[in-house]
């Protein structure tokens, strides 16, 4: 075998590695030490395989350099080695905490002889090791600074102005307005400041010609493509604004970090709080606060934080998510005081219109092509006109008030890849159900209704056990008027409710709830019995479905003996406890509200449209 | 990654046909794995790592799925390994099928990954759905109505499924319609049905189960149910079709009314591909379902010509609905691409779909498989019935196809199978042999009906059976409606159904018929239509 056949199977064999297998990656040793004639080809297979496969399967893959290197040693120490540096930069920049953790111990292990080694060096000559860790400290040191220059407000500060509900319609207030506001002023660039463009001009330059060679290798991947629209915008952006010193900071300190960050190629749509519950391999990598490197490009952090940052009416933010970016760190709240509606900032601008930052302040409007002052803009597919839409955890209250996306129902906007709403339907929701898969919010109410899923999923259990004694059967539809009465039954929240929750007049009378549980017994299957009217106010019982008992129940019934009376009329009759329920006992107070519901519901005849024969 | 000969991790099942390994299906970030299982045979599917959806529905890691007599695809935004596993136990074949296992992983008649899919397009609906809910939400309106369009087989279900699970997933509730008689939503075919969906779709068995007496693994729905015992909308130029049609949108605006959640939500109306060809009458019908439902949205798949014709006639154009004017809300019509997995479900394929449907109406999950966690047993109950007891109705209409089927090919006439046949205008009139040739029965319904219930409103093709008993009840569905026994036609054809009685057999002679009913007791004193021509027939329900 010739080897680039070799370099193609072993790559190959790379792909299937998904997690930490340690089969897998032992098979993949021994094959790297079968072929040690290859050595540089696999080498080179291997790091190409580390860059470019989705951040949580970088780990594994790291594990395969780490165990070659360990049983095999040179030459593979010595072709790894030569890169290991960037190699592990790069899987470190792309992972979350956890996995970093893990790298730690890692490197850690290459200071060391190999375990098992009769050999006394350590696993890679130490300066790699050393380079390694001096670029950590580094990171975590500059990490560390920027958290403490967190007072320090800055352009995301400034364009959270903007996304204030108080900035809806957008105004067109005058910049400078809102520079007086945070007391910045706008100098005009200094030449220590030019100097300063300039290298980032060129960084920006060099990125782009990165980024262009990814895309071109990936085209399909949505990461690349955002990625190389907003460093081209980004660009436009430089050559054609004033930015003040904070704002040229900023940019810089990205730029930076994505020249440390070379873009991987397959990166999952990341999430900022993917992580919480899931095990390390799927998820997507949440960054930690202390976390060096930010990935600019990575919409969900971004929108995490330009949400954290702008619903300040949201008593508690979600815990992940201002972890995001450290060095654009959430501002002390400016009181209570309305921003006035300001112009955005051209560069965040930029970001949203290209689709990486959720749209602006308006949540929701018809004419998605609103859009952003941006010069030199051009017409890009990943308009992302307006609604907060990306959003991590939402408030508690509107659970579901934050998935729209401004995208508009028309045929061209169909093809437009919008990954980063996907945030909606998978990342901002992290809290699955291990039964079902059902996915919840981080919120505290997201894990009230996680636990009473997982209470209506156990009780369930116990009652299939249960019930898997006794014959069952299908029950009959429920009529028309039942239909429209009823309420979708939640599995989260039918396990506290003692009430039925399927049933009609739960959902209508507000006062139920305050009302003592009502007597019920399950309706019986006796068609006679179930025929039999309350021998007191004469009426039928209804037939309910419960979600709670999972049968069909009769409310406010009560069996005395072997009939079956309503228990407010057993109760009045009695003279018992007043009676629990609406039920007077007289049969026109049912009728009666069935009459008053009659003009809205399908049963009306005269509202059927007749059709000619 | 199949490894041949690794089959020693087989869970403990029968092995006596050998089962084929396990195999483990990576999947790449946009890309989905179709499969297609024979009924009889049945496979099991875990989801290893990363995240993967059915039809919209994500599936939880590590969990074993079974399905038998599917078409599916289990599609991944981020990537995922799947492994998959075949059950090669003989499956209950009271019908006669024998399992079949196929040639692909796991005994799979057919499984490919494919890396082009319509997904993008279907989840931007979504989004594009979401942005008009938070509007509708914002100014106080009705959340969007979508109609979906297109021709047989180009995904119309599966965009209703994906849509609803993405709904259901975000804490939305959409209420949705079925108005495909060929197929049955949460019922039998034959059926109209409209349900509102707040919890997870049911991964193995399409939309869920409708309530039953006992606990479900899976929340149960609950469906509001009309008969419409006829394959295609178009019968009796849908005479029948169109008054149900406007009977379930009354209800369901009625639900609408009263409900906040699904009204800000909305509806999602699917419809048979019978619509979507150049049927004459087709786009009347469409029209009225695009009145009836207010219907904002029109998604058609699968079909440039009618996409046109669609967009033509309804883009821009203001919405039925009353609030339209104020505002402002007019129809969009958007085109869709039909996804590549779309496979034509042949005759054979749709039928045994249907027996199934019905058999689990009766009978509970279809997959008699190990696990006992999600197979739920049902016992209906047999019972005999005195045929004068009965109200029954028959629908006497003919379809297009029916006509000029007779006229050219009397031969149709002889087959007594479940497939539109010419029988069903004669049982009427008390007749000894239900079987006798009848010349040229559509005219004879045509110019009977009129004569008979002069006292009702002669427009309803829908007459009383009167003893004896037609033999041809046998192995045919009853549906019970909510319509007392005196009801006139008009009100049993328009009366929402408590269920379905299986007739098992007739004593012409006794006058009796022997019935499996889901529910025990008495049988309940309603109107009962003749689901004659669909389902139609379904020999060896019971043994």
């Amino acid at each position: 075998m010739s080897s680039a056949e070799i370099a193609e199977d072993y790559k190959s064999s790379l792909e299937d590695l998904t997690s930490n297998d340690g089969m897998q990656i032992r098979t993949l040793t021994v094959i790297a030490k079968e072929n040690t004639d290859y050595a540089q080809a696999i080498s080179r297979v291997l790091e190409n395989h580390i860059r470019t496969t989705p951040p949580p399967q970088k780990l594994p893959a790291l594990y395969v350099a780490d165990s070659i290197v360990k049983n095999i040693g040179n030459p593979y120490t010595g072709f790894l080695g030569r890169n290991m540096y960037q190699t592990f930069m790069n899987v470190y920049t792309l992972v979350d905490g956890n996995t970093r953790k893990k790298l730690d111990e890692m490197l850690n292990t290459w200071k060391l002889p190999a375990p098992g080694s009769k050999d006394t060096r350590p696993v890679f000559p130490p300066e790699i090791t050393r380079n390694i860790e001096s670029a950590l400290i580094k990171a975590r040191t500059a990490a560390l600074q920027q958290q403490q220059a967190r007072a320090q407000p800055d352009i995301l500060g400034r364009s959270r102005a903007s996304v204030t509900p108080t900035g809806r319609t957008n105004s067109p207030m005058p910049q400078n307005h809102q520079h007086a506001q945070n007391g910045h002023s706008t100098p005009t660039p200094s030449l220590p400041q030019r100097q300063d463009l300039d290298y980032l001009n060129r960084d920006v330059d060099a990125l782009i010609v990165s980024a262009k060679k990814d895309f071109a290798n990936s085209p399909f991947n949505p990461v690349s493509q955002q990625r190389l629209k907003a460093l081209v915008d980004l660009q436009a952006i430089l050559q054609t604004q004033q930015l003040s010193p904070e704002q040229l900071k900023l940019v810089r300190d990205q730029v930076s970090a994505l020249a440390a960050s070379r873009p991987p190629s397959v990166p999952p749509i990341a999430g900022p709080s993917g992580s919480a519950v899931s095990t390390p391999p799927v998820i997507p990598p949440a960054p930690p606060v202390s976390q060096p490197f930010q990935q600019l490009l990575n919409s969900g952090t971004l929108a995490g934080l330009i949400k954290a940052t702008a619903s300040r009416q949201q008593p508690t933010p979600p815990p992940q998510m201002p972890a995001a970016l450290p060095q654009m760190p959430q501002i002390p709240q400016q009181g209570n005081t309305p921003q006035p509606a300001a112009q955005e900032n051209p560069l965040i601008a930029a970001l949203r219109a290209r689709g990486l930052l959720p749209g602006g302040p308006t949540p929701s409007s018809l004419t998605p092509s609103t859009s952003t002052p941006v010069p030199g803009r051009t017409t890009l597919p990943f308009i992302l006109p307006n609604g907060m839409q990306v959003t991590p955890p939402a408030p508690s209250q509107t659970p579901i008030a934050a998935n729209g996306s401004g995208v508009p129902m028309k045929s061209a906007a169909m093809k437009i890849p919008r990954f980063a709403l996907l945030v909606s339907l998978y990342d901002s929701r992290p809290n699955r159900c291990g039964t079902c898969g059902r996915r919840f919010l981080t919120t505290d109410e997201g894990k009230e209704m996680k636990a009473r899923h997982l209470d209506w999923h156990f009780k369930t259990n116990q009652r299939m056990t249960e019930s898997s004694r006794r014959a069952q059967n299908r029950s009959w539809y429920v009529d028309e008027r039942d239909w429209i009465k009823s309420r979708e039954a939640g599995d989260e929240n039918g396990a506290v409710d003692t009430q039925p929750t399927t049933e009609g007049t739960a959902g209508v009378d507000g006062n139920a709830k305050q009302e003592p549980p009502k007597p019920w017994i399950r309706a019986p299957n006796d068609a006679t019995l179930r025929n039999t009217p309350c021998p007191i106010c004469q009426e039928k019982f209804e037939s309910t479905w419960s979600e709670d008992v999972q049968d069909w129940i009769w409310q406010d019934a009560t069996k005395v003996g072997s009939r079956v009376y309503h228990a407010s009329c057993y109760a009045e009759v009695t003279k018992g406890p007043a009676p629990t329920s609406q039920r007077t006992g007289t049969p026109d107070s049912v009728l009666g509200k069935r009459k008053a519901e009659g003009t809205e519901s399908p049963g009306h005849k005269t509202r059927i449209k007749t059709e000619p024969a | 990654m199949s490894l041949p000969g690794l089959g020693l991790t087989q869970p403990l099942d029968e092995r006596s046909q050998g089962p084929a390994p396990p195999s483990q299906i990576s999947l790449k970030p946009g890309s989905e794995w179709r499969f297609e299982v024979a009924f009889g045979h049945i496979i099991k599917v875990k989801l290893l790592n990363g995240t993967a959806e059915l039809f919209g529905t994500e599936l939880a890691e590590s969990q074993t799925y079974t399905f038998t007599g599917t078409k599916a695809a289990i599609f991944t935004w981020h990537g995922c390994s799947l492994e998959v596993s075949a059950v090669d136990k003989p499956a209950s074949t009271s019908d006669g099928i024998t399992p079949t296992a196929g040639r692909g992983a796991a005994g799979c008649q057919s499984e490919y990954t494919a890396e082009e899919t319509p997904m993008v397009e279907y989840a931007n609906v979504h989004f594009a759905l979401e942005t008009m809910r938070e509007e509708a939400l914002s100014i106080g309106k009705d959340g969007p109505r979508v109609l979906l369009l297109g021709p047989e087989n180009t995904g119309k279900t599966t965009l209703a499924k994906i849509l609803t699970a993405y709904a259901t997933k975000i804490g939305r509730q959409p209420l949705v319609v079925n108005l495909d008689p060929t197929e049955g939503m949460l019922s039998v075919p034959g059926t109209l049905t409209a349900t509102t969906f707040r919890t997870i779709l049911d991964v193995e068995d399409g939309w869920g189960s409708s309530p039953m007496s006992g606990p479900s693994p899976v929340p149960v729905k609950l469906p509001l149910v009309y008969s419409y015992p006829m394959e295609s909308p178009l019968d009796g130029e849908g005479a029948v079709y169109r008054p149900i049609i406007s009977r379930l949108a009354l209800s369901v605006t009625g639900r609408m009314a009263e409900d906040e959640d699904v009204r800000e939500t909305g509806i999602i109306v699917d419809t048979p591909g019978i619509l979507s060809l150049d049927n004459p009458g087709a786009m009347d019908l469409i029209n009225h379902i695009v009145t009836e439902f207010s219907i904002t949205t029109i998604l058609v798949l699968g079909s440039e010509r009618l996409y046109s014709t669609i967009a033509r006639q309804y883009d821009n154009k203001p919405s039925s609905s009353a609030t339209a004017a104020v505002f402002d809300e007019v129809i969009s019509v958007v085109k869709l691409s039909k996804s590549g997995g779309c496979v034509d479900r042949d005759a054979a394929f749709r039928k045994a779909t249907r027996e199934s449907q019905i058999r689990s109406y009766f009978f509970g999950n279809p997959i008699p498989i190990s696990s006992p966690s999600s197979a739920i047993t049902l016992s209906p109950h047999a019972q005999q019935l005195d045929f004068t007891s009965l109200s029954l109705y028959n629908y006497t209409v003919t379809s297009a196809d029916d006509e000029d089927e007779d006229e050219y090919d009397p031969s149709q006439l002889a087959t007594n199978s479940f497939l539109p046949g010419g029988q069903d205008d004669y049982p009427t009139e008390p007749k000894q042999d239900p079987d006798r040739a009848a010349p040229l029965p559509g005219v004879v319904g045509s110019l009977s009906e009129p004569a008979e219930n002069a006292n009702n409103v002669s427009s309803v093709p829908l007459k009383k059976v009167l003893p004896p008993a037609p033999s041809d009840l046998a192995n045919t569905l009853l549906a019970i409606t909510h319509a007392p026994t005196n009801a006139s036609p008009a009100d049993v054809r328009d009366a929402s159904i408590m269920g379905f009685l299986y007739v098992a057999d007739v004593d012409v002679q006794k006058g009796t018929i022997r019935v499996l009913a889901p529910v025990g007791g008495r049988m309940p004193p309603r109107a009962v239509i003749w689901a004659k021509r669909w389902p139609g027939e379904l020999v060896g329900l019971v043994g």
